[in-house]
Parts: structure tokens; sequence; C-alpha cells
């Protein structure tokens, strides 16, 4: 018991040594595709520089041709989760992929639960 | 000193007389005496707490010639006798604190005594820095105002006995872990420099931090997983927040983690980086609307925007068999 104790209070301290106290955290996504968007947008951020670059060089009428088309080539040649248009909003909770209101990351469900229990700041039932 | 423990003289017997003048009067010239100590001002009071509560010790200790702790007398005879100078001074300014007050002054004394004999008890633990006794510990958790010798000596108690539990093999190192809490504990208890106190506890902690032995580190990170208390109320939740990043700090700053120290020419006039270029062509004028792009752009440090032109530069190299054949 003893020992045990030992083994979660070193435990804890590694984990939580620069922010103590544990709180609830989140271990696990929803599902399974909003953890293959988060890979998603990962990548996205990874390749964003590039991305943007060997499009400055396509969308252009001062380059050559060729050259341009070596671009195109090269940018097809990246890896496809790359691109930031299969990054889905999908709802932080509930991983809605419709519905979803931008300002809260929340699905109009989740929203509507949130503001007519008093948990959203500043939201009212609209009224007039 | 002398002219305190004069004045003190003096004050205590002015104070039993004018009592009937006024009961604000003998206050006042307790807070003078005290303020003439070697005080400082914003922590009058507190101080004045300490040091009657030491000299009522020290009386209780002379006048009772047991306590119902048997490690105490023997410690408090020594601290007695170490600390004898204060001893007349503290009992008077004591005594004048007790008549002065307007309630009942045997119950004010006693507590007052019984608020000596347990700082007393933690100086004789942190002297002799090992005797473990829970009542010691137990007695300290009632105590409400905490100085930070009575924090630190509170986490030295809690972590010994968790290694009583554990083992004796992490009883050494903690117990010289102790000594060195207890000597600083001691210095900051009896200096009562709390201005100071900021700059001795960074210190304790590089000192276990930068230490190579794991043992070391492994204490560190059980010293900061117990003394990790969970906050009280709102605001020390918010500034454990603070501390972790969650919550920003007020008045925003909006340069936060922005740290370009370079001036405004080096963001604009960027055509020194075009040196590895053609002069002229499709790629010179290419890469001059590049750098005029970047100069208008407030976002990008000046090495993200090196780093643009670079690439760019890099890639014009390898295709530069393509663009001969054009």
């Amino acid at each position: 018991m003893a020992a045990a104790a030992l083994c979660w209070a070193l435990r804890a301290a590694r984990q939580v040594l620069p922010s103590p106290c544990p709180r609830q955290v989140r271990s696990y996504y929803v599902d399974w595709r909003m953890l293959r968007d988060v890979k998603r947008r990962k990548m996205a951020y990874e390749h964003a520089d590039e991305r943007l670059r060997i499009n400055a060089i396509r969308k252009n009428s001062i380059l050559p041709r060729e050259l341009q088309e070596v671009a195109d080539k090269e940018i097809a040649a990246l890896p496809r989760d790359s691109c930031p248009v299969r990054i889905r909003n999908r709802c932080v909770l509930t991983s809605r992929p419709r519905g979803v209101k931008r300002r809260w990351r929340l699905s109009r469900i989740v929203f509507r639960h949130f503001a007519d229990h008093g948990q959203m700041s500043g939201v009212q039932r609209a009224m007039w | 000193k002398d002219k305190s423990t004069a004045s003190k003289d003096s004050t205590p017997e002015g104070a039993s007389k004018r009592q009937q003048d006024g009961a604000e009067t003998p206050k006042q010239q307790l807070l003078d005496i005290i303020g003439t100590m070697k005080v400082e001002v914003s922590y009058r009071k507190k101080l004045q707490q300490l040091k009657a509560r030491e000299g009522k010790k020290q009386t209780l200790n002379k006048i009772e010639g047991s306590d119902s702790e048997g490690s105490v007398p023997q410690g408090a005879t020594e601290d007695t006798q170490g600390s004898k100078p204060l001893n007349p001074e503290l009992v008077k300014a004591a005594s004048a604190v007790a008549s002065s007050l307007p309630r009942n002054k045997k119950q004010t004394e006693s507590e007052l005594l019984a608020q000596l004999r347990r700082h007393e008890e933690t100086t004789d633990k942190q002297k002799k820095g090992g005797a473990i006794n829970i009542r010691n510990v137990i007695s300290e958790m009632t105590v409400k105002r905490q100085t930070p010798a009575h924090k630190n000596a509170k986490l030295s108690g809690r972590i010994s006995l968790q290694s009583d539990e554990d083992g004796q093999r992490i009883r050494p190192q903690r117990s010289s872990a102790q000594s060195i809490d207890s000597r600083r504990n001691l210095k900051v208890g009896k200096r009562l420099n709390i201005f100071t106190k900021a700059s001795t506890e960074p210190e304790h902690a590089l000192k276990t931090v930068s230490s190579p032995t794991i043992w070391d580190l492994e204490f560190a990170k059980e010293v900061a997983a117990v003394t990790a208390q969970p906050p009280r109320n709102g605001f020390e939740e918010m500034i454990q927040w603070t501390k972790e990043g969650i919550l920003w700090e007020f008045p925003i700053d909006n340069e936060v983690g922005m740290e370009d120290d370079a001036e405004f020419h080096e963001h604009i006039f960027l055509e020194k980086h075009l040196e590895g270029f053609p002069k002229a062509g499709p790629i010179r004028h290419f890469m001059e609307l590049v750098i005029c792009g970047l100069s208008k752009n407030p976002y990008l440090s000046v090495k993200q925007k090196v780093e643009h032109i670079e690439w760019f530069q890099k890639y014009f190299e390898e295709k530069k068999e393509l663009l001969q054949e054009i």
C-alpha cells in the first residue's frame, strides 16, 4: 500500500509536475472520425508553408508554364491529408459534422443544451 | 536596544496608570515601541503578534516547569537560555498587550501563551531536525496563522511521515534535506525578513533541481506534488491557470510570445536577400513581387520571411536545368 502510494505520487508528479492539482483531462477522442480529422489538421499545419509557396508558383502569370506544370505535379505528390480542404469543422463534444456553429465549435444540439442550462456566457433565448 | 528596553520599562507602567485615561493611548504607545524595534512598517501587526507570542511562551516556560508534551521543556529551557536578552522586553510587551486589550486579560494571556508554546515547539523541531512527534505535527496543523517558517515545518513533517511508512532508506536523505529546510526556515523565522522570502525560496528550489542526483529530482517532484494543494478559492484557481498558461496575464499584452527584436527596416527592405537570384527575367520579377508582399506582412517575423525567400531560392536552384531548357 505504501509502495502503491509512492508510485502514485511519482506518477502524478511526473504527469502533473508542470501543472499540479489534477483535473479531468479528456484522454480519448469522441470517435474515429474525429481522430482522423485531428490527424488531418496536424498534417495540414505541417505542410501549410510548402503548399502556400508551391501554389504561389502555380497561380502565376509571370513564370513559364513548364515551371507551373512541374509545380502542379509536386503539389499533387504531397500527402493527401495535408490539404486544408479535407478538414471538417466537427462539433468538439459530439463530433457531429453538420449543424456546427463556428464561434463555439459546438453542434446545434449541444449548444442548445448548454445555453438552456445557462452555461454559455452571454447567450440568451431570443424574445422580441 | 537599550533605549527600547528603557522605553518598554517605562511604558507598561505608564500604560497601567494611564489606562483609565483612554484605551487608545497604551495601544499607541505599544505600537510605537514595537515600531521603533527592528520592524518593517507594512508587516507591523504580524511581527507584533509573533514577538508577543515569543515573549509569552518564554514566560510560560519559566513559570510552568512541565508541559503536557515531554520533549518541549528541554528544548524550551535551551531556547530560554539562548534568547534571554529578548525575554524581559517581550514579557513587558505581552503584559502591555494584555492590559491594553479590553477583553478578559487572563484569557488573552493564556491564548498568547499557548500560541507561543506551539511556536517554540516548531522552533525546537527545526533545530533538532529529526524528532518526529505526531502531536507536534497535529498541534502545528491547528495553528491558523502561518508564517513561512510554519509552512515549511509542516511540509517537512508530512514528508518525514511518508518516509517512515515507505522505508528507512529514504530517511537519511530526507533528514539532510529537512535539516537544510530547517536551517533556512530558522533563518527566515528569526530574522523575520519577509521581503527576502521570495529570494530565499527560489534559491532553495534551484538547489534541489540543479543537483544531478535522481533521488533529489524525485524528491523535488514529490514535494511539488504534495505542496500542490487544490485551490481554496477562485483567485487561487485563476493563479494556477495563469501559471499553466490557460489564462492570459492581465492587462493583456498583445505581443506575448512575439519577441521580434528586428527593426522596421529589416522587415521592409528585403532586397538584400535577393542576391542569389538572376538579375533579369521572370524569376526576378516574381521574387520582387514576393518581397513586396512580405514587406507588407505584419504577422511574420523576419526569420520567417528570410526562410520564405530561401525556400524559393532552393526551389529555383533545383529547377535550374529545366529553366535552362526553356
